[in-house]
């Protein structure tokens, strides 16, 4: 009895987990110099980004810095507006997308989206989640395939005794979810979210960030939000963009990324902390 | 029926209240440790005492930390407001408890070459004892929410106390022994470190009573306290 070593020794637990290290883990995305222009004006400029796997990245920024841009370029949405232009490049695992001979809606397979209002097909729940299936030739075992994607949206039980009816007879939240199961059905690799709750009430939206943080596991999440603390509660890694104003107008560009406690305990950036404590914007 | 929600808040929340419990089974190893080390003169096992301390302030600093991302991120609210608030307290009391076992391990190495006296060597294993009951009762109860626990602390506190103040009187019964002098003095302060910690003890109970009830009252005010 006279060492320590022999007093009561306990179980020692790791009490959290250990912190993450961004640089351990593999980039799933890195931007190099991405500037996307809508006509000749940049709306955001320059932007070196790596997106980890595993991860929920959230992008935050004031109205018109570019966030839904910058999300936007990831999976070539961008391309779908005549006027925008995109420089500098895209890596996905290493490849640009924006390469010659890579087909947009392959980019599009592997790097899902949901966006701000829920946009469910008008059709049945269950060709909603079917559709994308069928459309990539990925027939085998459909029903298991749409139980699996509903499961994963924790909206299977809410509709499993009503598959065949109407997307549109659905709460909003449970749309949103349904646009969630819609995406990952196809297995991606990435699921990007564009105010994926700003149009739910809170529970709804609380459904949905417990979600993100169990999608996680499978899928990379890159989440655009203007509420701050939406992005502290669900994200991983955080990106502050602002606006830079400049004579021409202005255009936005990344101001600080890290760890999302270290961007809202400590920020680097005076921009950054201006931003995240409300008294600038 | 409502589900579950927001489980991540939940299980940080259950993180740093198990890393406090944890931190709490750390000091009571230091505190056994350290009574340990006074009772038998054990310069060696003072210096483990003290170098264990480390260990405790990394519970500390971890559960802080814990803390201070709870609040940034998750906003806490109502009874989730307490319960980071009473951790943040609990955790500064536990810490203070480890670095008076630190302090009785360094007096203890001052005076290993005396040979202790057999009656104050029973006074503070008494002490000893009192003191990690009521670190477990303290610890115990803030994981129950056990309100009638906690409140208990306060006549534990008063026994501790009384040990105290018969350790003190014990060493001024050593008189004009120049021998024992030192080793004595040495003594009253080791009785005093283990009387705050039963001090501390009470303390967690008070911010037990908080969590439970959302108001926080001392159980007993030093200030106008009847007897000495």
């Amino acid at each position: 009895m006279d060492t320590m070593g022999a007093v009561a020794p306990i179980e020692i637990a790791q009490a959290r987990e250990a912190p993450l290290s961004a640089s351990d883990r593999e980039a799933v995305f890195e931007t190099r110099g991405l500037t996307v222009s809508y006509g000749k004006a940049p709306a955001v400029s320059n932007v070196d980004l790596p997106i980890y796997r595993n991860l929920v990245t959230a992008i935050i920024g004031p109205s018109g810095c570019g966030k839904s841009t910058f999300l936007r370029s990831l999976n070539r949405m961008n391309d779908l507006i005549p006027s925008a232009k995109v420089d500098g490049e895209v890596l996905y695992h290493g490849q640009n997308i924006y390469g010659d001979g890579v087909d947009p809606v392959e980019v599009r397979r592997r790097i899902g989206m949901v966006f701000q209002k829920p946009n469910p097909f008008p059709k049945s729940i269950y060709d909603n989640v079917a559709w994308g299936l069928r459309v990539l030739g990925m027939k085998d075992d459909l029903d298991g395939r749409v139980e699996r994607a509903l499961t994963q949206a924790a909206l299977w039980d809410e509709v499993k005794n009503r598959l065949k009816k109407g997307a549109f007879g659905l709460s909003g939240g449970q749309q949103q979810r349904l646009c969630l199961a819609r995406a990952i059905a196809v297995e991606p690799d990435v699921v990007l979210l564009d105010e994926p709750a700003s149009a739910l009430d809170p529970i709804a939206t609380t459904k949905i960030e417990d979600l993100m943080h169990e999608l996680k596991n499978e899928y990379t999440l890159v989440i655009v939000t203007h509420n701050m603390q939406q992005a502290a509660r669900v994200a991983d890694m955080t990106a502050f963009f602002t606006l830079e104003r400049t004579e021409s107008g202005g255009h936005g560009v990344l101001v600080e990324y890290d760890e999302t406690p270290k961007i809202f305990t400590q920020p680097d950036d005076k921009r950054t902390e201006g931003y995240v404590t409300g008294r600038f914007g | 029926m409502a589900s579950e929600m927001r489980i991540t808040f939940q299980e940080e929340l259950e993180q740093v209240e198990a890393a406090l419990q944890e931190e709490g089974a750390y000091v009571l190893r230091a505190l056994r440790a350290a009574v340990n080390a006074v009772e038998q003169a054990d310069a060696e096992l003072a210096d483990e005492v003290i170098a264990f301390d480390d260990e405790v302030d990394g519970r500390y600093l971890a559960i802080q930390e814990g803390i201070q991302s709870l609040l940034a991120r998750q906003t806490p609210v109502a009874v989730d407001l307490r319960l980071v608030l009473a951790m943040l307290h609990a955790n500064l009391h536990l810490e203070r408890m480890g670095d008076y076992c630190v302090t009785i391990a360094k007096l203890t190495k001052l005076v290993a070459d005396v040979e202790p006296d057999e009656g104050l060597v029973q006074a503070f294993e008494e002490m000893g004892q009192r003191a990690e009951e009521m670190i477990r009762i303290a610890l115990d109860s803030f994981q129950r929410r056990d309100l009638e626990a906690a409140s208990s602390l306060v006549d534990l506190d008063e026994l501790i106390d009384r040990a105290n103040r018969r350790a003190v009187e014990r060493v001024l019964d050593f008189g004009g022994d120049i021998s024992k002098r030192e080793w004595g003095l040495r003594m009253i302060l080791v009785s005093r470190c283990l009387e705050r910690i039963g001090d501390h003890a009470v303390d967690i109970g008070e911010q037990t009573a908080f969590l439970i009830t959302g108001e926080f009252r001392e159980f007993t005010d030093a200030s106008h306290t009847a007897g000495p």
